[in-house]
């Protein structure tokens, strides 16, 4: 359970933040410019974040699986992402490592 | 057509993509115990999947608030961007319109917005097309929202929803990999964030993003310099 007082805090700060991100270049001028290599260092954020959320996340968990050794949620992540470089969908690498996760620790 | 109904339209062939995301976000939020209200709240307030759904990610791990807050903020940078080009577009409208415009801004607004740029006869026209799409934007993220919550209350135990939020983060991370050196950041990213685990509050992973966007910076200006 995540705490009421701590998860407002959290939400109210991160809303105030996003929307000064949001609002701060428009409510200062029209003539703000970002340059080019900010932009381009603004496009490796994902890069730089995503995967420090998605490999502790698998690499960590302990599973159930013996014959992975308990790893199943890395083998379904690799396989997910395999099939999400292919589709570029959303809800096929969702659905899949979901379904692929359920069928390797249920049956 | 008036271009607020061309917005809305334009924004339609995005849907699909969004629903899946809104899905998560929602059955994720009931997975974590969050109320009713407390994940139509954040959807209103925050208004930014990825950031929302890394909050729920480290709050569940019960995160350090200034580890919460600056890596949503730092997944939410990308709004500078989207902003500084809304800027030119929106000067001559009322502060209301300025703050709808500012708080809808989102991937996907950008993205419409970008594809119809050339056919905008004024300013005008184009922010009408614009408050169009963020409209269908906001039903269908939060329809999508509470779909997937209402589902996350009612799907067994046996299916791991926690696991969705991995998945949703491999179905953003790889259409970013444009080149060799986003795979390389990516990979980096990857280790840096095993390696730093143990840091307490989950501050291993401002740090994982700093060293990243270091390695990005490094990486960059060896090109620039060829």
């Amino acid at each position: 359970m995540i705490p009421q007082g701590y998860y407002w805090l959290n939400i109210a700060l991160l809303a105030v933040g996003t929307i000064v991100i949001r609002g701060s270049i428009i409510a200062l001028s029209a003539r703000v410019k970002i340059s080019d290599r900010l932009k381009e260092l603004f496009t490796f954020i994902p890069a730089a974040i995503l995967p420090a959320f998605i490999a502790p996340a698998v690499f960590f968990h302990q599973g159930e699986v013996s014959w992975m050794m308990g790893k199943e949620r890395v083998v379904v992540l690799i396989l997910a992402a395999i099939l999400c470089w292919v589709t570029r969908s959303t809800l096929a690498t969702v659905g899949f490592g979901l379904l692929a996760l359920y069928l390797f620790t249920n049956f | 057509m008036s271009p607020f109904r061309r917005g809305f339209k334009g924004m339609l062939p995005i849907v699909p993509g969004i629903i899946p995301f809104g899905a998560v976000m929602g059955t994720v939020s009931a997975d974590a115990h969050l109320s009713f209200f407390q994940t139509v709240s954040m959807n209103f307030l925050v208004f930014a999947g990825a950031s929302q759904l890394a909050a729920i990610d480290l709050m569940n791990q019960q995160a350090a608030v200034i580890v919460v807050v600056a890596t949503g903020l730092i997944i939410n940078l990308r709004f500078l961007l989207y902003s500084a080009a809304m800027s030119p577009i929106v000067q001559q409208e009322s502060f209301i319109k300025k703050f709808i415009t500012a708080y809808c801004v989102t991937d996907q607004s950008y993205a419409v917005m970008i594809s119809e740029q050339d056919h905008f006869k004024s300013n005008h026209e184009a922010i009408q097309f614009y408050l169009g799409s963020c409209l269908c934007m906001v039903i269908v993220w939060q329809s999508s929202v509470i779909a997937g919550f209402i589902f996350g209350n009612f799907a067994p135990k046996s299916l791991s929803l926690d696991y969705a939020i991995p998945l949703s983060f491999v179905a953003l991370l790889m259409p970013t990999l444009k080149n060799s050196k986003y795979v390389i950041v990516a990979i980096f990213s990857a280790v840096a964030s095993l390696l730093l685990q143990q840091m307490p509050f989950k501050t291993g992973l401002i740090a994982t993003a700093i060293l990243g966007i270091c390695l990005a910076l490094f990486l960059t200006r060896k090109k620039a310099a060829k």
